[in-house]
């Protein structure tokens, strides 16, 4: 990317969909001129002529003073990422202790997972799972220093690997933590095509970031959709000055990453996790998933069809997304943020984000109010947070600008197209189950409005995109808001679903009976869906 | 992989390119059949193979011995391990035949088993890589036709329509006349019909859909099969589609019909329907050819009309659409629920 074009392509190509969004410079700035995003099968190239086609059917004066010709589009530069399918690390420690935080390492980091330990699997097993033809990655690790658990096998394990090593030249070998004095045993690195890479033990420290950090590296190829877009909301999150939270669910993975503004320190404020198990129906999905998916879903269907449905949703994830469809895809995108959720823990331990952005193409179906219950009925915390959706995927592209401050300046100017709000979302926590928890009242440019608080439900106060408002929070005992108290007032901003109160549990409590648990949802969902009906 | 690349019969209309393309047929692709440690290889990588070439013996249970082996011999993790007639040692001697794993305290950890089963070449191709423990990869020389899954096998046997694109292959209609035939059984079977199929010799069966449930019951009777201790003859369920009932696309029934009587192999790695087609001249689908993948309507085939934006369809989702041609008129349909089909039959690379 350079200064000097007028338009350039900014250009998604995932494992489902290709997105292509035409970006323009007019007045002095980048604006957003439209975006398309159809099935990956279709190309990059036929997206991009019929976006420009359709920005020139539509002004066709504005596309010829921004350059844009369908036939000579091959002029107009682009900015380019794709998504990749997870590639498998298998996963071995000499404990079952051990292993847990190696494979959550690696979960985190880009890569689908097989695991085993010396203390579950013969060496036997543990040879066929390391030697599977799918297997590009082995992870051996141990503590540092090795528990009292794991200095007896370590040393055969190292021999065990070592011989796959051996065998599989193509494989690369991490070793973490003590195992890394284990290097001996394995072969010159130099006659193999993988390399053998030293790492530091799997953990909570700062030295297991590090090893965090080079399994993304080794995960991720420098294009790669999802890196770039860790890159996007760190740049965002500076430009704006606000914390913000991205949470992707995508055909191949789904992602986490937390970015803040740097407020002029030189340590950087993002993390970034990219997990394979949070796809929107990782392949192969077993009955964990389906039950959990069972447990989001708003349509009375049994496990069969539902897992039939998952089926063909994962071998065709753009067919029948309306009605029904549209119903499994909302649910499978639940349970898959569920999954994100889970393996990203300790991303989620600061306080609630100012800004939280959904993206990727599990949400692209749902209108925008519903893509903002739908992730608060999943992230559980007490506070105050704004919801946006990422509808073009510009996140990733424009992260994916070498030059920062161009990035920056680009992402600057396109900080009001880029975004869809769809609202804010304040979950205060620890109500007491009662008929009324207190009052709200909303001053707005427009008028007041004023509420009761029932526990247990959603209030919803129509507040348009770009209006701003003051909540006024009077509780009857005291909650948590962000911090502990009864009177907040909270500064909210509008969207397509306006402000949503959520006074549901945090964490989240539903019925245990299917029936009650569907009726539920569904009466939660169709309050903000609307043609939801049809 | 070359997928057969270009457009079908005809210039691609307006807006067509919009629609997901559908490879109706590859060629030059490598088959993956899966090795366990233990297993016995029996080819190495660039060597050429007919139909029926021993390409390996797979081992039902391996288990896992320990011994020392003579000095001198310079094993390595993955050399196949048989104990020499002439040795005195006698705990040589003992040592049953396997393959080396690894080398712990001066003794190899060896898989070794019992219960061999052939894995013989269900296509002729060359062994492009063959790795002891892992897999082996042969590049096929006859033209594949790709599907969504692929279970059990691989198989091979002769092509037979036993049921229309739309129809259902019941357990009754089968009987030991159908012994050594791949069946074409229409949209959907069942596990029963599976299991009897194997049962009488049947070879393999080609179905659009094949529902989780069924999937799931014919895997767990082949699994007692095999708990049992039956050689199972060699049988696989080639599905085209996915788990829905759909009938078979037109263009693919084309293709089976002009293989009907003709030698078919079922692999499972890509899911593939394999066959040499030398002599074969198929008929190419129409260019503007489209047909509903997934959904309510899943399977209904048209014409293609043209585009026409952004339409709002069930639940109020608003979707990129198109009209399209149907039998019984025209109508709606969105992108996203179409495919088209690539290719020229008998004319692949």
């Amino acid at each position: 990317m350079t200064r000097d074009p007028r338009a350039f392509f900014a250009l998604d190509i995932g494992g489902a969909t290709v997105s292509a969004a035409l970006i323009i410079r007019i007045a002095g700035r980048w604006r957003l001129l439209g975006s398309l995003a159809l099935p990956a099968a279709v190309g990059p190239v036929a997206v991009s002529r019929h976006l420009a086609e359709r920005a020139v059917h539509a002004d066709p004066g504005l596309a010829s003073a921004a350059g844009i010709d369908p036939s000579q589009l091959d002029r107009v530069p682009s900015v380019t990422v794709r998504s990749h399918a997870p590639r498998r690390m298998a996963v071995v420690a000499a404990s079952q202790r051990a292993l847990g935080p190696l494979a959550g390492a690696a979960a985190r980091s880009g890569w689908s997972v097989t695991a085993g330990s010396v203390e579950a699997l013969d060496p036997l097993a543990m040879s066929q799972l390391l030697l599977d033809p799918g297997v590009d990655a082995i992870l051996a690790g141990a503590g540092d220093p090795p528990g009292a658990d794991e200095r007896s096998p370590l040393p055969e394990l190292a021999a065990l690997v070592a011989a796959v090593a051996e065998r599989r030249p193509d494989l690369t070998v991490i070793l973490a933590g003590a195992m890394t004095d284990e290097l001996p045993r394995f072969p010159d690195a130099a006659g193999r095509e993988g390399e053998i890479l030293l790492g530091a033990a799997a953990g909570s420290g700062t030295d297991a970031r590090g090893l965090d950090e080079l399994l993304t590296d080794l995960a991720l190829p420098p294009d790669d959709a999802r890196r770039a877009a860790a890159i996007g909301v760190e740049t965002f999150a500076e430009v704006v000055g606000r914390r913000v939270e991205y949470v992707e669910i995508g055909y191949d993975a789904g992602m986490r990453a937390i970015a803040g503004p740097s407020l002029g320190r030189d340590e950087r404020d993002r993390r970034a996790a990219f997990v394979a198990d949070a796809a929107l129906v990782p392949p192969g999905a077993d009955d964990l998933i389906l039950d959990r998916v069972l447990g989001w879903s708003t349509l009375p269907i049994d496990r069969h069809r539902l897992r039939d449905r998952l089926r063909e949703l994962r071998s065709a994830p753009w067919a029948d997304a309306g009605g029904d469809g549209a119903m499994v895809r909302l649910a499978a995108a639940r349970a898959a943020l569920g999954r994100l959720m889970d393996a990203t823990l300790e991303l989620g331990a600061g306080p609630a984000p100012d800004l939280l952005i959904a993206a990727g193409g599990a949400w692209s179906v749902a209108p925008g109010p519903v893509i903002a219950l739908a992730v608060a009925d999943v992230v559980r915390r007490a506070g105050a947070t704004q919801y946006a959706f990422d509808h073009a995927r510009l996140l990733g592209p424009l992260g994916s600008i070498a030059d920062p401050d161009e990035r920056a300046e680009v992402i600057a100017d396109l900080a009001d197209d880029m975004l869809v709000p769809v609202g804010s979302v304040v979950t205060p926590a620890g109500l007491r189950a009662g008929r009324s928890a207190g009052r709200l009242v909303v001053h707005a440019g427009t008028g007041v409005t004023e509420l009761d608080l029932v526990p247990g439900g959603l209030e919803l106060v129509d507040l348009p995109p770009g209006q701003t408002a003051v909540a006024e929070f009077r509780f009857r005992d005291t909650v948590r808001l962000g911090t502990r108290g009864r009177h907040f007032a909270v500064d909210v901003a509008g969207g397509l679903g306006g402000l949503l109160v959520d006074l549901r549990d945090v964490p989240m409590r539903l019925p245990d009976r299917h029936e009650r648990r569907r009726e539920l949802l569904e009466a939660w969902q169709s309050s903000l869906w609307t043609g939801h009906e049809g | 992989m070359t997928i057969a690349a270009g457009a079908a019969s005809g210039p691609l209309p307006a807006g067509l390119d919009l629609v997901a393309e559908r490879p109706l047929l590859a060629s030059a692709v490598d088959l993956r059949f899966t090795l366990a440690p233990g297993d016995r290889l029996l080819v190495d990588a660039g060597t050429d193979v007919s139909v029926g070439t021993p390409l390996a013996e797979r081992f039902r249970d391996t288990v896992l011995a320990e011994g020392r082996l003579p000095p001198g011999l310079g094993s390595r993790p993955g050399d196949r391990w048989a104990p020499p007639p002439d040795t005195g040692r006698r705990a040589t001697r003992n040592l049953a035949e396997g393959e080396l794993l690894f080398e712990w305290r001066d003794a190899w950890r060896i898989a070794t088993g019992e219960h061999a089963e052939p894995l013989d070449a269900p296509i002729a191709g060359i062994v492009r890589r063959a790795r002891p423990g892992v897999d082996i990869a042969l590049r096929a020389t006859g033209r594949v036709l790709l599907g969504d899954a692929a279970l059990g096998g691989p198989s091979r046997g002769r092509l037979e329509l036993a049921a229309g694109p739309g129809g259902e292959l019941r357990p009754g209609g089968l009987d030991v006349g159908l012994a050594g035939t791949v069946l074409v059984v229409g949209s959907r079977v069942d596990a029963e019909t599976l299991t009897r199929a194997r049962a009488m010799g049947v070879r393999g069966v080609v179905v659009a859909g094949l529902p989780s449930k069924e999937r799931r019951d014919y895997i767990a009777s082949e699994a007692r099969q095999r708990a049992a201790l039956h050689r199972l003859p060699p049988f696989a369920v080639f599905v085209l589609d996915g788990a829905l009932r759909r009938p078979i696309a037109s263009p693919v029934v084309r293709l089976l019909e002009a293989l009907v009587g003709r030698e078919v192999a079922i692999v499972n790695d890509p899911p593939a329907l394999v066959f040499d087609d030398a002599d074969l001249d198929l008929p190419l689908p129409p260019a503007d050819l489209v047909r509903v993948r997934s959904g309510p309507d899943a399977g209904r085939e048209g014409r293609w009309i043209g585009l026409v934006g952004l339409r709002r369809f069930g639940r109020g989702v608003q979707l990129e659409a198109a009209e399209v041609r149907f039998a019984d008129g025209p109508a709606i349909v969105p992108i996203g629920d179409l495919e088209r089909f690539a290719g020229r039959p008998g004319t692949a690379q």
